[in-house]
């Protein structure tokens, strides 16, 4: 993965990731879309032989959209932590049922 | 977020997940199909094959064959410390085929494969290679390393990796005049009549085809199938080359390295103005 800024402005952000995909922008703009403060969230492959995804995030009120993209990854972050642990004790619940 | 384990034995496993999005589990699935990596084999020399399948065809039918995964011993060769284009201990493994038929017809299973690492075996041993007539002979090596299912599919850990929204079926009794026709067209057999009600089963077998409310006559209808979008039923075959529940926990390291690899490459930039 590599990281290029695009094109920033004061509420907009416009970033290209290099050897990324939907795997990885999806989830973003998802978590993106579900803070208040983003006017408008999105990405786009330009070419489906290159794995380049641009990241295009502008935000309401001013807000940084730099600081707004860092917590809707931490976001996402906090969501695989708490599969682990939920996926970590079903598999402890399901352990002990098999026991009894 | 909730979780429970609906189903599980050696090779599969069938989760109940609740509080999560669309988004993050279809990440999980495109990462267990694409990213996770497994072991497969990926050169074959071959040194005599007088059987009537061509070299390249044999060497097609051994790339497809699982075999046992260590993911803790071996390196993907791009990250190897040897960086060599033929491979290390740490990154290779090789396994041996010699085979005759004497005197007359036989099939090499995979189980005749001998590997220099005990623990680099194919997953079954009942596998049919080819077939050989009598004074036929196969002699080859074979070369295994690690690889991804994003740059072709003998490296994929699945056969199969998947999930639909928890269904919801609810039965209305008060409007339902127990024709029995939902019960009869339930594909997944849901629906069951019991006395004079119709009942849910296994509502989590459902495949939202919504064929029960198509046939019923009733309006509104008497029987109703909805879906929770933050509920899933992810479900996940393991071709045998890791055990599903490592495949899961693999998936979450790997999505959770490029998270943390985009926030460190993003606060660089960031800094640089």
């Amino acid at each position: 993965m590599n990281v290029k800024i695009l094109n920033r402005k004061e509420n907009e952000l416009k970033i290209e990731i290099e050897n990324e995909g939907h795997t990885f922008c999806n989830v973003v703009q998802k978590a993106l879309l579900k803070d208040k403060k983003v006017d408008l969230a999105g990405y786009s492959i330009p070419h489906p032989l290159t794995a380049n995804p641009v990241i295009y995030l502008r935000t309401k009120n001013k807000s940084k959209p730099e600081t707004v993209l860092r917590k809707a990854v931490a976001k996402v972050q906090k969501d695989t932590k708490s599969f682990r642990a939920a996926f970590d004790n079903a598999l402890k619940v399901y352990k002990d049922q098999a026991t009894l | 977020m909730k979780m429970e384990i609906l189903e599980r034995d050696e090779n599969s496993l069938r989760l109940r997940i609740g509080g999560t999005n669309a988004a993050f589990m279809n990440a999980l699935r495109r990462i267990i199909l694409s990213e996770v990596p497994s072991m497969a084999v990926d050169d074959v020399v071959i040194i005599e094959n007088s059987s009537t399948i061509q070299d390249e065809f044999l060497a097609h039918r051994i790339g497809l064959m699982p075999l046992k995964t260590d993911l803790d011993t071996y390196n993907l060769p791009e990250n190897c410390i040897c960086k060599s284009e033929f491979g290390c201990n740490l990154c290779r493994a090789s396994l041996i085929l010699d085979v005759e038929a004497e005197d007359h017809t036989i099939t090499v299973y995979s189980g005749e494969f001998k590997s220099e690492n005990p623990a680099t075996i194919p997953v079954s041993g009942k596998i049919p290679i080819v077939k050989l007539a009598p004074e036929q002979k196969v002699r080859l090596e074979a070369y295994a390393r690690l690889g991804k299912g994003e740059d072709h599919a003998r490296w994929q850990p699945v056969s199969m990796c998947a999930y639909k929204f928890r269904p919801i079926v609810k039965v209305d009794s008060k409007h339902c005049d127990l024709c029995g026709a939902c019960v009869e067209i339930c594909p997944k057999n849901v629906l069951l009549k019991a006395g004079n009600k119709v009942e849910i089963k296994n509502s989590d077998n459902c495949t939202l085809c919504q064929d029960c409310m198509d046939i019923c006559k009733k309006t509104p209808k008497a029987v109703e199938v909805v879906w929770d979008e933050n509920s899933f039923i992810f479900s996940l075959e393991s071709t045998g080359a890791l055990s599903p529940e490592r495949i899961l926990s693999e998936a979450l390291n790997i999505l959770d390295g490029k998270l943390k690899d985009f926030l460190e490459q993003f606060a660089g930039k960031e800094n640089e103005k």
